[in-house]
């Protein structure tokens, strides 16, 4: 039994294809749905995202898993199955979970670092999980995805620095004033990214927004959209010695703000800083502003220059990533391997033995009197009595082991029997993770974690 | 006594110097975990510190401030505790970085000057003294930070104005938060500044010190005190933001450093046994 993934992405496949493919969230859950009833995987979770379409699959056949994928993606873009042959990548195995383990931590997005796709996997799984799609292992393989994420987030500053223009200015703003919330703003032109970036501002705490613009009328538009105030452009002076923060972005051929006038505001303002940011071209700042104490100015080219530096810094950063996901990676790899039926066997064979040996210790002082033929004999008994209670479990075991559904049965005996020290494993605590998941499908204790029930989510 | 001083302080060298190496890694990984181990590591080093100092105080059988052994770890006891109180009260935290290589270096020049404690000359004997001493590195702890903000400040408004602050955003306090930090520290600095010369003055004059005025460490005092009201009377006109306060914290801090390193040792004539 293996995990395969099948799908596409930015990486491989046109936006064209990757349109036909989006799957919604019926769509999503019907797709994992046919492909369990199609009999080639056990488990599956559909993935649909506007970068990706990517078919889980829990399956003994990877190649019959692969196909099936195939003709369900197909049936359900529409698209031909040779076309989808050209652009699909597939995984299994160590592959597949190394996939989703880099997917879930964002290391394949087209955005190295961006947080949506955590929630993006969260929902997918939840989806396949209320639809009953995903069974012992999804359901764990899918939260420690997700844990993994959540771990490269925290312990790598992957998804620290701003990778676009709107932010990478709003991170400055952050470095020259610190809190944003008494500050104002104030934007010259009503262009897209000048809008962007209020917005950014907003959210970092700034409730001042002015907006100018030679048109009285855009400037208003733009205003009721920022939650701002719409100013007009004639009495631009005033309103620069009042803000803190000017972005501008006007169509004009020349200078709008020129040297002379920020330094008359400045000194209206008590020489308070401003930061300018000029997203114009041709520039509305004259570049002679940063040399004015107390006024910073960001042209587009230097927030490029810092949105170049940060993604630098980001796939540094990607490089501890791939370390915890192989790490991560490993230890999933333990817990999938303790769901095979020799070992198994073997563990639940031990630990009878252990038991058996363990009672006839503690009879030791009541056996004392026997001679050594008849302990012998006690010992034969007991030993008899264990083989014969773990024969019809042991043979319908290894009946199932080629089954689809083998490691159903396997979770189960290590869960009814508490299968936690077992020795298949080389790395102790992996297994003890594992022990710990397997006894939250039992009914006793108190908090733990069940297994199989639909509304359980990470 | 003196060994457990000793002990205490080189416990509390080892932990300043975990919380520096702490906020090293912070700075690298911008873990905000990390900021408060190295803050609770820096606490527990100015405890052991201070615990450091009391023994001292009980082995000497006086408050230790003579000598430069004694001096230079109150100068670095009160500069973490300055520290400390700032931190709590403006929550920025990374300053530990900075603050903490100046604490170690005073402890290692400290180590290097050391002495077993003296008797106190009978000169120094007097409360006036020991105020006056205390006041006074309460007053040198803030306006060390101070200056230590203004350099941050210049370095960063620097690398803001080049283009080249990348490495640095999101990690160094920013430039406004720096500015308050030069103001606060100043603000709790000066009244101590002041106070800690009136005593210096009044013992001078109860006790008739000859020509105390001319004393070159006076005059440069007076001129450091001069230079903080002045940055305090420019910030609170709010006209002179930024650069400017930060330059003033500096030239403060070089006097101080000056009165500390050149004056002391060299050109005064009866503040010598402050070492």
């Amino acid at each position: 039994m293996l995990v395969v993934v099948t799908g596409i992405s930015h990486k491989t496949a046109s936006l064209d294809l990757r349109e036909r493919l989006v799957l919604s969230e019926e769509d999503a859950l019907r797709v994992a749905q046919e492909l369990l009833e199609s009999e080639a995987a056990c488990e599956a979770v559909s993935l649909s995202t506007c970068n990706r379409t990517e078919l889980y699959t829990y399956a003994s056949d990877s190649l019959a898993a692969r196909q099936a994928a195939i003709a369900v993606l197909a049936r359900h873009s529409g698209a031909d199955v040779h076309e989808l042959e050209s652009s699909l990548y597939s995984y299994s195995g160590d592959g597949a979970i190394a996939h989703l383990f880099r997917v879930t931590s964002s290391l394949d997005s087209m955005v190295v670092g961006e947080a949506q796709i955590v929630a993006q996997m969260k929902s997918a799984y939840q989806l396949a999980c209320e639809g009953g799609c995903t069974s012992v292992v999804f359901n764990r393989l899918f939260r420690h995805a997700l844990e993994v994420g959540k771990r490269v987030r925290t312990e790598t500053a992957i998804g620290e620095r701003p990778v676009s223009v709107s932010s990478a200015a709003v991170e400055l703003a952050l470095q020259v004033f610190g809190k944003l919330n008494d500050h104002t703003v104030l934007i010259v032109g009503a262009g897209e990214t000048s809008e962007l970036t209020a917005t950014h501002l907003k959210a970092h705490g700034i409730k001042n927004i002015l907006v100018t613009n030679r048109t009285f009328g855009a400037a208003e538009e733009l205003a009721q959209r920022v939650g701002g105030k719409a100013v007009v452009f004639e009495e631009l002076e005033d309103h620069l010695a009042a803000s803190d923060i000017v972005i501008s972005s006007t169509s004009a051929p020349h200078y709008v703000i020129t040297r002379e006038r920020v330094e008359r505001s400045l000194k209206h303002r008590r020489h308070r800083p401003i930061f300018f940011i000029d997203i114009a071209v041709p520039r509305d700042l004259d570049p002679e502003i940063n040399r004015v104490r107390n006024a910073y100015l960001y042209d587009i080219d230097d927030l490029q220059h810092v949105v170049e530096q940060n993604r630098g810094e980001r796939e540094k950063e990607a490089h501890h990533a791939e370390r915890i996901v192989e790490e991560e990676l490993r230890s999933v790899n333990d817990w999938l391997r303790s769901l095979e039926v020799v070992p198994t066997i073997a563990t639940l064979r031990d630990t009878m033995e252990q038991i058996r040996r363990a009672e006839l210790e503690r009879l030791g002082g009541k056996l004392a009197d026997l001679t050594d033929e008849q302990r012998a004999q006690v010992d034969m008994l007991t030993a008899s009595i264990v083989n014969k209670i773990l024969h019809m479990p042991t043979v319908k075991m290894k009946e199932v082991a080629g089954s689809q559904e083998c490691y159903l049965y396997v979770d189960a005996v290590r869960t009814l029997f508490d299968l936690s020290g077992n020795g298949s494993s080389p790395d102790g605590a992996a297994t003890g993770d594992a022990a710990t998941d397997a006894v939250g499908a039992a009914p006793d204790p108190p908090g733990a974690t069940v297994h199989h029930t639909g509304t359980d989510s990470a | 006594m003196e060994h457990a001083s000793v002990i205490f302080l080189w416990i509390a060298y080892l932990l300043y110097a975990g919380a520096f190496a702490v906020f090293v890694v912070q700075f690298l990984t911008k873990s905000p975990t990390l900021t408060r181990v190295g803050l609770v590591v820096a606490a527990a080093g100015l405890v052991f510190h201070t615990l450091a100092i009391i023994c001292r105080g009980f082995s000497a059988g006086h408050v230790p401030f003579v000598g430069a052994y004694e001096s230079l770890v109150m100068v670095a006891w009160s500069i973490a505790l300055v520290w400390h109180v700032l931190e709590s009260f403006t929550k920025m935290r990374a300053v530990g970085l900075y603050v903490l290589p100046v604490v170690l270096i005073l402890l290692t020049v400290a180590w290097v000057e050391y002495k077993p404690p003296v008797q106190l000359v009978p000169a120094l004997r007097s409360d006036i003294v020991i105020l006056h001493v205390i006041v006074m590195l309460t007053a040198i702890g803030c306006l060390y930070v101070a200056g230590g903000a203004g350099i941050i400040y210049l370095i960063e408004e620097a690398l803001l104005r080049r283009r080249k602050a990348g490495g640095v955003l999101g990690r160094l306090p920013s430039l406004g938060a720096l500015e308050k930090l030069i103001y606060h520290a100043t603000l709790l600095g000066l009244p101590f500044l002041t106070a800690g010369m009136l005593a210096g003055i009044i013992r001078a004059e109860t006790f008739n010190v000859p020509h105390w005025w001319v004393d070159p460490m006076v005059l440069l005092s007076l001129f450091a005190w001069a230079l903080y009201a002045v940055l305090l009377w420019g910030r609170m006109r709010a006209d002179w933001v930024g650069s400017r306060i930060a330059w003033l914290a500096i030239t403060g801090l070089v006097v101080l450093l000056f009165i500390r390193f050149a004056a002391v040792p060299y050109l005064s004539g009866f503040h010598t046994y402050g070492g």
